[in-house]
């Protein structure tokens, strides 16, 4: 069987997975955009807050894969939610790094100027701030998008829907000649979504920034 | 007698009261910060009176504590001990968010936002007053009229697509958008290159002449002090005041060494600056019209010493210079296009020293004054200028001789 035959053969269940695998990912750079802004926006301004946390949202990235996905068992089962945390877990640190860049490159003469015309704390950072930070913020959303769609596959040892499946099942076939197809197409579809949620993003980061800055 | 200081200056306020003004809008009184672990307070106890309407100028050398004097006003910077007085209220303990709204503020990086238009640049203050949204986009116009920029051009682009010179005016036009009686200015000019700041500068002293707001504005440079104060205060170290005084009065009679090493050489120089083209006689120069023949030109030239006629057009607006040889090889061609351009011309509220810059660099030798429409008003020439220079001296003089009859009516009493 050509590897033709097989996408043809497997169409379903491949466009089936790929949604599963883009909701998984979907969900959680959505979770660590959350949380890894308002971590950013509490700790930009002082150097040990933003040390501490550049410092355990890193650690995170240093946890293997493999290990991270099987402590979340006892915790969170298996399936998707395991595979949810962990991915938020890993994808915290590009968006909190580019968080606090993006919002101390903010000039600080535009800063004190709004100060200067009374804006609250509040005012100039929602009005000010965190809209002068977005491209760069942006950028880290989608560095960590790119990362979750790859680590995401790793997900099935947890029984996690997504692309995952299709390269485990491969590793649990070698030697036969459907091993390389699945693995194929598995890496395949990664590549795919990869490529769409960044153009995704890259339009939906320029429709939402201001033309004044671009 | 002994003589304690190079100038005595019988006269000279070294006080922060403002003698002889009208109402006062701004009063610091005993103001002070002192920063942690800083051996000295970067402001010392200062007491200063600032007048309605007047442009009141800081001025001194870099670190003696101008800019902190001013951002504690609107609380930038938080005092450490004494109170401001703003229109007869103690505001340092008010709600620094408010306050910052009754106070225009302009900074030298002028401090636009980039991400917002040039409408919703000069909204900003309005919004946050809670202005109706027509009355909002009333004001915006307005502003942009008043600072010179055609608003349907300029409302809608961004900051990154302005010159300099034009993000200044921005920055004034928001500065004044909430109607502030009270406006701050950091050394609103100082990223501007020289030539545009000279125009800028007249600028706002032609919109300070209309809107009279109280204005407490920061510089290190002597000469934009002479230029756009009312009143200048010098200040040293640990913002004390060295002299709180008229321009006039400062360079004619400098409290003490700090005030007269801070003004420098070229005193009289300086005064060019205190001096404005509209309260000249000015010179009347020949002049034809466009559309006159050579014959009428001739005898316009004959009929005075100056050897060049200036033509102008329909509105009296200078088009060229031309002299009789011009005509001669002009070969009957029309009056604009022969000789010279007229490339040296001034407005009535430039400065003499705006002035001999312009007409030392232009072809005759002379600077043209127009109105703001850009009809002819007359000439200025170096005669007029030296000439203005001498009574000023003569003037001086007089005032200081005033001041020495006085000393020794009081020595004799």
């Amino acid at each position: 069987m050509t590897f033709y035959e097989f996408l043809e053969r497997r169409y379903d269940d491949l466009i089936t997975t790929g949604l599963e695998h883009m909701y998984l990912v979907g969900i959680s750079v959505l979770l660590s955009t959350l949380i890894g802004v308002l971590v950013g926006v509490t700790t930009y301004r002082s150097e040990r807050p933003r040390e501490i946390a550049l410092a355990v949202t890193g650690s995170f990235l240093t946890i293997p894969s493999f290990a991270l996905f099987i402590l979340m068992i006892p915790f969170f089962g298996i399936g998707a939610p395991p595979v949810i945390v962990a991915l938020t877990m890993y994808g915290l640190l590009p968006i909190v790094r580019n968080t606090i860049t993006g919002l101390r490159e903010v000039d600080v003469a535009t800063v004190e100027s709004a100060q200067g015309m009374g804006m609250g704390r509040r005012q100039r950072l929602l009005r000010i701030e965190l809209p002068m930070a977005w491209p760069v913020i942006v950028a880290g959303i989608r560095i960590t998008t790119l990362i979750l769609v790859g680590i995401a596959t790793i997900g099935a040892i947890v029984d996690g829907p997504g692309y995952g499946s299709f390269i485990f099942d491969g590793l649990a076939r070698v030697g036969s000649p459907v091993a390389i197809n699945l693995v194929l197409s598995g890496m395949l579809g990664v590549i795919v979504i990869a490529i769409l949620f960044d153009s995704i993003l890259a339009v939906l980061g320029k429709l939402t920034t201001s033309r004044g800055i671009r | 007698m002994t003589a304690t200081t190079s100038t005595p200056a019988p006269s000279a306020n070294t006080s922060g009261s403002a003698g002889g003004a009208g109402p006062i809008m701004i009063k610091l009184e005993g103001l002070g910060k002192q920063y942690p672990k800083e051996p000295k307070p970067a402001v010392d106890n200062l007491t200063l009176e600032i007048p309605e309407g007047e442009i009141v100028i800081l001025v001194g050398p870099s670190g003696c504590g101008k800019t902190t004097t001013m951002k504690m006003i609107n609380r930038i910077i938080e005092p450490t001990s004494g109170q401001i007085i703003l229109d007869g209220e103690d505001v340092t303990r008010a709600d620094p968010d408010q306050l910052r709204r009754k106070i225009g503020y302009v900074i030298q990086q002028i401090g636009l936002f980039p991400h917002m238009t040039i409408a919703e640049n000069i909204a900003t203050v309005p919004k946050l007053l809670g202005w109706e949204k027509k009355k909002i986009d009333a004001r915006i116009d307005e502003l942009l009229e008043t600072v010179s920029m055609a608003p349907e051009t300029y409302r809608n682009r961004y900051p990154k697509q302005l010159s300099g010179g034009q993000r200044q005016r921005v920055g004034v036009a928001r500065a004044l958008s909430g109607d502030p009686a009270v406006m701050l200015m950091d050394e609103p000019f100082g990223a501007i290159d020289p030539i545009t700041r000279d125009r800028l500068q007249n600028e706002f002293l032609r919109l300070q002449a209309e809107v009279r707001k109280t204005i407490v504005f920061v510089t290190h440079d002597i000469d934009e002090a002479i230029k756009m104060g009312d009143r200048i205060a010098i200040l040293q170290e640990g913002s004390r005041i060295a002299q709180y005084d008229t321009p006039e009065q400062i360079l004619t009679a400098p409290a003490n060494d700090f005030v007269s090493d801070f003004i420098g050489r070229g005193a009289s120089l300086k005064r060019l600056n205190l001096s404005r083209v509209r309260d000249m006689n000015l010179t009347q120069w020949p002049t034809v019209s466009i559309g006159d023949d050579p014959a009428r030109v001739l005898d316009a030239l004959r009929a005075s010493d100056k050897g060049f006629a200036l033509v102008l057009d329909e509105q009296r607006r200078p088009r060229r210079w031309v002299s009789a040889p011009d005509l001669q090889r002009g070969d009957n061609r029309p009056l604009d296009q022969i000789g010279l351009p007229p490339d040296a011309t001034v407005e009535p509220q430039a400065t003499l020293n705006d002035a001999l810059n312009e007409l030392i660099t232009a072809n005759y030798s002379v600077a043209i004054v127009v109105d703001a429409s850009g009809a002819y008003q007359g000439i200025v020439d170096i005669d007029s200028i030296t000439e203005a220079i001498r009574t000023m001296r003569t003037d001086a003089r007089a005032r200081a001789r005033v001041g020495l009859e006085a000393d020794d009516a009081a020595q004799v009493g």
